[in-house]
């Protein structure tokens, strides 16, 4: 099979993603709703556009599974067999099964081949099909792969042909010079005869009705069944005669004429595709086979003799065996690298509409680029407001091109919730509990790279729902509350921010419990006063469960510690409401894009720096009064009784600042992680968006800097990390936190 | 002047491979993600030279289609090929019947793609 439609395979996976996710969240809902013909269909069509699609690129393997599929989901939606949830299962499973068969069709992973002999086993089994019907619908799947049209040259043959059209034929777009034409091409036609006898009186002629039949013969070298071929979409629907004349006028084939036949077949592939592989320089053994100077055994027993740079390199002593090898296996494995790293390429499919819009966009830009520069060739300073005009314009037209290309990026977050029926789906059996589900703001969008890295924490928010929130049946018919628990999530926007909460009506986190444990683990002194905040927050501290006992859905392996991690290092936030017997709530607060942040810009001495603007809380110039030295603890200050390390930027960075006395320069109070640090500077200079470049692929990591930009003046500005700078302050002051 | 195909299939791969086989091969291509999208883009009463339509398709498959354009006199005599699978071969009995000039079985490659639609269409 060519290879041409090879590069779109990375569209394939994308698109066989989405309908997989589409026929798991189907079947999840056909479970409520059996009779659902509609979402039969829309299952239907998924995998039958996995079939297809896989069919292209040859995965047979995973084209043959979903076609066993198909043929159950086919049944169903014609109301052949039923929806049990025994089907339902099977079907859940074998999507499952066809995930790994679609991975290991893309990255070469493992498949449990046992797995899939079994599930086919089963899909077979419940659509109790026709076995020996399907190994012929393969077999015909197969043989269609190739070339119709085999170039292998046969002696020519002599054919009559009569053929009578149907005479609805120029109804279905057909048209019979062309199918003539194309006997025409592969050989040579003579004693093409029209029968006009069929021909009604002119008034009784329909004219989009064919009277007509023909009669002629063919000289060709190809065989019958390519003559057969031409008329494949009116055989079955005329009055066709093929014959072979045997005996007459053999005399006339020479090979003359075969090879201009030949050529006569072919212009139509050559012509028309515009096939890379062609063009791709042979091996110099293939020429010299090709034009017949040697012959491919010859060639063969050639290449056999030719050595491998390794061995040529041991024999004449400019290696030892031993170093070659090694050097081998570096090479696979480099091999080996680059080829997982293929499959992790990341990629992104994008609505034509935004593309389109994109480059009109672009458009405008060069017009307004253009424009300016005309301006400046002659420019003469009467024309500044023009010079103003202009650039308000290239400003409108790069602030909507940004915005357009950070929307390119943006994905709805549905693709992240939709994972969560299924797990709902598993995790409600496996506790016992009745669960549902309830998913809203699916359609909130978002940047591709935070609604990957919030899949995870998202999981187990919802799985220490399922299992530590919502009570048992029992428990909540006890409590007076409805049998099935509920599950929310829901996105929504918030400013510049989205927020996604996780909500459940279950027992409501447990003050006493937590305050217990706490103690026990040394976090809190025995009388401490907490407010409710500061005690729900325990639950992200490492190693914190109060649980009875680890079960087997959470409570192993991450933590919420861990959750809290992985929304901070996103820039995001997550904060608990709760109330004993009513439920709890999670809200994570992100940044909608990773890219671009909010950025306050200030000035140390003479660099600017960026403090990322969701860290800071205010901005102060203290009295002299309130800050206090501690020795050796570092400098420290007092806001509203509480007492914050001051970190100086002009000491961490090395740097000559304009100011070294508090009371003189301006105080920033950041917080990171509830944690807090008060930062020096000279001056704030204002509020912008900044881009974001990454230190550590430009540099290295640098501490208290998270990351680098172009600033408006076009030199650097560096981004603090608010995290790296609360470390160096409790590093100089490690009593204070 | 260059030649005017209408492409339709629901999933956004196939349709890319059978517009990226005819674009490299001279087509203008318009693409539709169903009928009922192919029979808006029609409906404008542009010229189209052939189109190739999937049959399993939301909104509107592709036997609907087949019959709607039909119906249209830009689309009395044009060639309409239809993407099918081997297995489903009471499909391209539906097809013909509502008026589709061929068919093409999935899967294809591009030369057969190209072969089978100018197998149809006037040069």
């Amino acid at each position: 099979m060519s290879n041409d439609f090879a590069q779109f395979q990375d569209a394939f996976f994308e698109e066989a993603a989405e309908h997989l996710a589409v026929v798991e969240e189907g079947l999840l809902q056909l479970e409520q709703h059996p009779d659902d013909l509609d979402l039969l269909n829309k299952i239907f069509r998924s995998a039958h556009s996995i079939k297809g699609a896989s069919g292209m690129f040859g995965f047979n393997a995973v084209a043959q599974f979903t076609h066993k599929m198909e043929t159950l989901l086919d049944l169903l939606r014609n109301g052949q067999a039923a929806v049990t949830s025994a089907i339902a299962d099977l079907l859940l499973k074998s999507t499952d099964c066809l995930k790994t068969l679609i991975d290991a069709a893309k990255s070469g992973t493992p498949v449990d081949n046992e797995t899939v002999q079994r599930l086919t086993l089963g899909l077979a089994a419940a659509s109790d099909m026709n076995v020996k019907a399907e190994s012929k619908v393969e077999k015909g799947a197969s043989t269609s792969l190739s070339d119709p049209s085999p170039l292998t040259p046969h002696a020519l043959r002599y054919f009559h042909i009569t053929w009578t059209p149907p005479e609805w034929l120029f109804q279905r777009g057909l048209d019979p010079l062309q199918v003539i034409k194309e006997l025409g091409d592969l050989g040579t036609l003579s004693q093409v005869a029209v029968d006009v006898s069929r021909l009604p009186d002119l008034a009784e002629i329909d004219p989009e009705r064919c009277y007509l039949s023909w009669s002629m013969r063919l000289k060709t070298g190809k065989d019958r069944q390519v003559v057969e071929a031409v008329f494949d979409f009116v055989r079955e629907d005329s009055a066709l005669t093929i014959e072979e004349i045997r005996d007459k006028e053999s005399g006339v084939r020479s090979d003359g004429a075969k090879a201009s036949e030949d050529r006569a077949v072919t212009p139509h592939a050559s012509r028309l595709t515009p096939d890379g592989s062609d063009s791709e320089p042979k091996p110099l053994g293939e020429i010299l086979v090709e034009s017949g100077v040697v012959s491919r055994a010859a060639l063969d027993g050639a290449l056999a003799q030719q050595k491998r740079v390794g061995e040529i390199l041991i024999e004449q002593h400019a290696a030892s065996p031993q170093q070659v090898e090694q050097a081998l296996q570096k090479q696979r494995q480099q091999e080996a690298a680059s080829q997982s790293k293929k499959a992790d390429t990341a990629s992104i499919r994008v609505d034509t509409a935004k593309i389109d819009k994109l480059i009109n966009l672009v458009g405008e830009l060069v017009i307004t680029q253009s424009m300016l520069s005309d301006l400046g060739t002659r420019f003469e300073m009467s024309q500044i407001h023009v010079l103003l005009e202009r650039m308000a314009q290239l400003e409108r037209n790069t602030r909507e091109i940004q915005e357009r290309v950070m929307s390119i990026r943006m994905l709805p977050i549905g693709t992240a919730f939709s994972r969560f029926p299924r797990l709902v789906r598993d995790l409600s059996a496996k506790a016992g509990k009745k669960i549902q589900l309830v998913l809203s703001g699916e359609e909130t969008e978002l940047d591709k790279t935070v609604i990957e890295s919030i899949a995870d924490p998202l999981t187990h928010l919802v799985r220490n729902s399922a299992d530590h929130g919502l009570e048992t049946p029992e428990m909540r018919l006890d409590d007076n509350k409805p049998e099935v628990g509920t599950i929310r999530l829901n996105a929504f926007h918030e400013g510049g921010n989205i927020c996604i909460t996780v909500e459940d009506d279950g027992r409501g986190l447990d003050r006493e419990k937590i305050l217990a444990k706490a103690a026990k683990q040394g976090l809190i002194a025995e009388n401490e006063k907490l407010t409710d905040d500061q005690i729900w927050s325990m639950i992200f501290k490492p190693g914190f469960s109060t649980a009875d006992k680890i079960t087997d859905i959470s409570g192993r392996g991450v933590g919420m510690d861990v959750v809290k991690r992985n929304i901070e290092n996103l820039g995001g936030t997550i904060s608990i409401k709760t109330e004993k017997g009513r439920g709890t709530r999670f809200t994570l607060k992100l940044p909608l894009t990773l890219a671009i942040i909010e950025g306050m810009t200030v000035r140390v001495g003479r660099e600017t720096y960026i403090v990322p603007l969701l860290s800071i809380l205010e901005s102060l110039q203290p009295r002299s009064e309130s800050v206090k030295t501690v020795i050796g603890k570092g400098e420290l200050i007092n806001v509203r009784d509480t007492y914050l390390p001051i970190v100086r930027l002009y000491e961490v960075f090395s740097l000559q600042p304009e100011h070294t006395d508090p009371t003189k320069g301006i105080l920033l109070i950041l917080e990171t992680e509830g944690e807090r640090v008060v930062v020096m500077v000279d001056e704030i200079l204002g509020q912008q968006q900044v881009v974001i470049k990454s230190m550590e692929q430009n540099f290295r990591k640098v501490e208290g800097i998270a990351g680098a930009t172009i600033l408006g003046d076009g030199t650097v500005g560096f981004i603090l990390d608010v995290r790296g700078l609360l470390e160096i302050a409790c590093r100089e002051a490690p009593l204070v936190a | 002047m260059s030649k005017t195909a209408l492409v339709v299939d629901d999933s956004p791969t196939m349709r890319q491979m059978v517009a990226f086989t005819l674009t490299n091969a001279g087509f203008t291509v318009v693409e539709a993600e169903h009928g009922k999208d192919a029979v808006r883009k029609v409906s404008d009463g542009r010229k189209l030279d052939v189109v190739v339509t999937d049959l399993n398709m939301p909104e509107m498959d592709g036997i609907t289609l087949i019959k709607e354009l039909r119906k249209l006199a830009a689309f009395k005599f044009t060639p309409i090929l239809m993407l099918t699978t081997e297995s489903a071969i009471e499909k391209k009995q539906a097809g013909k019947e509502a008026g589709a000039t061929g068919w093409i079985v999935k899967p294809f490659n591009p030369e057969v793609l190209l072969k089978t639609i100018a197998k149809v269409m006037p040069a």
